[in-house]
């Protein structure tokens, strides 16, 4: 009886050893001392096809010896477990990537192997995508590193080492930036700090010692909250867009003077009309004995003269200061002298004058005096436009803000309005609308001094509706002219 | 002699029109001053003028705009007209750059300021004449 159960238990345990070998997730093959597949399970077949009588290299391989690297060799040497990556083909030619655990069985009693049980498994598209990630980090246009939290370089991609060479292990900052500390507003301790991602524009140095300049995006290297262990940083290059940048600002200022020259010439145009005219009166005048003609004649040319002496005046009021002074002011502060400086000259036209202040703006690298010529040319055209106005309760209202990254100052009237003809020829021309009153300088003066803060004038107008004149000021450019101006200071600001 | 031509300056700058008009009247020519461009059709219509002398740059509204009314009317848009500027430089006066998409013809004469006194006699009595010639 015990023997039956004993049988019985012995039947059992190999029925269940086989149904495990058949049922197992894996591709399973048992190989002998002589490269034979001497067993081998469903999941084996199925994947790599025929195997009974065949050397395990033409069934792994479907080569026609041994491979260079067999680890099989190895294990029936030693006797040691492995776990290796193996390169395959499939039962349809096709290769495939499998990671295969190589297990040694001992002879009974013996300390030689007998056989390797080799477990494979595909790991084809983990091993792709890991790839792909890898390529995609080392060729991706940036530079990517990833920084521990002693801002030491732990990983860097291909862009980044051509650019700035061998740099694992380094600071950071060394290897940016060439300090010898941490960078003040370094983005990437604020997201060591509260986890979330921050972004900045830098100037650093590369290898070869030039100047290059980065937009630097932080992030954790991590989903969710907790500490932040390592940040990657991933950095555009943007010299050469700074560059254009800068292609553009000095373009803009030289067509700035262009029209300026252009403008002068209609200006003097004017002028010696008024010359010639004068000059005509008194010579037909002394002609015909008509004291009247040259009295008229004479009034005219002084007038001229007048206007000639106010135009250079304005003229060199214009061509003063190439560079803006630039220094850090709080911009209220300038709306609140313009509100002041005018109120009482607008109320005496019945015109109120209002500011509407943001204590939210921060300070700005201005030249004061520039932006208060600006604002001064800008709030008299409104007030000027108010009495020319049809409609009554005329105001005009400065308004100071930020916007995305830019310091907007906006003058704003209800009064006359432009129409299409004037608009188009506000900026060109000594143009003026205000007869003989005016130079046609002062808008002019207005656009070349923001253009050398790096920003421009935008106009809004309706005939009878009024007019909106709105500085932009882009505040990476106004940092940029400001560092400029410093000639390489403290590049941090 | 007949009954004297009459001009038309439409001009702001009272001392560009005071010259035109010296230059004009010494000339025998009758002449009108409008100094606002919004007002030139009222004064077409009422001197009724055998040519207008125009300035483009003019508060309000610019000549341009009085160009355009007084050629797109049928009843006046044979009156010659001498545009009179210190804006154009180029010799020719291209309405495009002034009033970009209209489809009206270019003024008959332009002359640059400060103005040639005897080229601007010369012009005003060949456009009259042409225009009158047109006329009959």
């Amino acid at each position: 009886m015990a023997k039956k159960k004993a049988d019985k238990q012995i039947f059992d345990a190999g029925r269940i050893h086989s149904e495990f070998f058949e049922m197992v997730p894996h591709m399973v093959a048992v190989v002998d001392r002589d490269y034979n597949i001497v067993a081998a399970n469903r999941n084996f077949e199925e994947f790599f096809g025929p195997w009974r009588n065949k050397k395990c290299y033409a069934v792994y391989k479907k080569q026609g010896g041994p491979c260079a690297d067999c680890p099989s060799f190895e294990i029936f040497k030693d006797g040691r477990r492995r776990v290796i990556d193996s390169v395959v083909v499939d039962k349809n030619g096709r290769p495939a990537h499998n990671v295969v655990r190589a297990v040694p069985v001992f002879n009974t009693g013996k300390k030689d192997v007998g056989y390797i049980i080799e477990m494979s498994s595909p790991v084809t598209d983990t091993s792709r995508l890991q790839q792909e990630v890898s390529i995609l980090f080392d060729r991706v246009p940036c530079y990517i590193t990833v920084i521990d939290s002693d801002y030491r370089i732990v990983r860097a991609n291909e862009k980044f080492r051509e650019s700035f060479g061998n740099v694992m292990g380094r600071h950071c900052y060394e290897v940016y930036k060439r300090r010898n500390k941490k960078c003040p507003n370094c983005p990437a301790s604020k997201t060591f700090k509260d986890g979330k991602i921050h972004e900045s524009e830098q100037s650093g140095i590369d290898k070869k010692g030039q100047d290059i300049n980065y937009i630097v995006s932080t992030s954790p290297l991590k989903r969710g909250g907790g500490d932040v262990a390592h940040v990657i940083e991933i950095s555009t290059d943007i010299t050469r867009l700074k560059a254009l940048e800068k292609d553009i600002i000095d373009a803009e200022r030289l067509a700035a003077v262009g029209q300026t020259v252009a403008g002068l010439a209609h200006s003097i145009k004017n002028i010696l009309m008024g010359l010639e005219g004068g000059k005509y009166m008194i010579s037909l005048g002394l002609k015909k004995d008509d004291r009247d003609l040259i009295d008229k004649g004479s009034e005219m040319l002084d007038r001229n003269f007048n206007k000639t002496t106010s135009l250079v005046r304005d003229f060199l009021s214009f061509s003063k200061g190439r560079l803006p002074q630039l220094e850090m002011i709080d911009p209220n502060r300038l709306v609140v002298e313009i509100v002041d400086l005018y109120k009482d000259i607008a109320r005496q036209s019945g015109i109120e004058l209002k500011q509407v202040l943001s204590p939210k703006v921060k300070k700005a690298p201005l030249d004061p005096d520039a932006i208060h010529t600006c604002l001064t040319n800008l709030v008299s055209n409104a007030i000027d436009a108010c009495q020319m106005a049809k409609q009554k309760g005329n105001e005009v209202i400065i308004t100071v803000r930020d916007d995305r990254n830019t310091l907007i100052f906006e003058v704003t009237d209800n009064g006359a309005g432009m129409d299409y003809d004037i608009k188009k020829k506000i900026f060109t021309t000594f143009f003026t609308t205000k007869g003989g009153k005016g130079t046609g300088l002062g808008l002019l003066t207005s656009r070349k001094l923001v253009q050398e803060h790096g920003g421009r004038i935008v106009v809004k107008s309706q005939k009878n509706r009024g007019s909106l004149f709105r500085l932009e000021f882009p505040r990476q450019r106004l940092n940029y002219i400001y560092k400029e101006g410093r000639k390489g200071g403290d590049e941090e600001k | 002699m007949g009954k004297a031509h009459k001009v038309l300056i439409i001009e702001d700058e009272p001392d560009v029109s005071l010259y035109l008009q010296t230059i004009l009247e010494t000339n025998g020519y009758q002449t009108a001053v409008c100094e606002a461009a919004a007002d030139g059709m009222t004064h077409v219509a009422r001197i009724r003028p055998d040519l207008i002398s125009l300035d483009i740059m003019m508060p309000h509204e610019t000549g341009m705009s009085f160009y355009l009314k007084l050629k797109k009317s049928r009843e006046y848009k044979h009156i010659p007209v001498i545009v009179i500027s210190g804006a154009v430089q180029q010799k020719e006066f291209c309405i495009e750059d002034f009033a970009p998409g209209e489809t009206v013809p270019p003024p008959e004469a332009y002359l640059e300021k400060p103005i040639d006194v005897d080229l601007f006699l010369l012009t005003v009595n060949k456009l009259i004449k042409a225009a009158l010639a047109g006329k009959k």
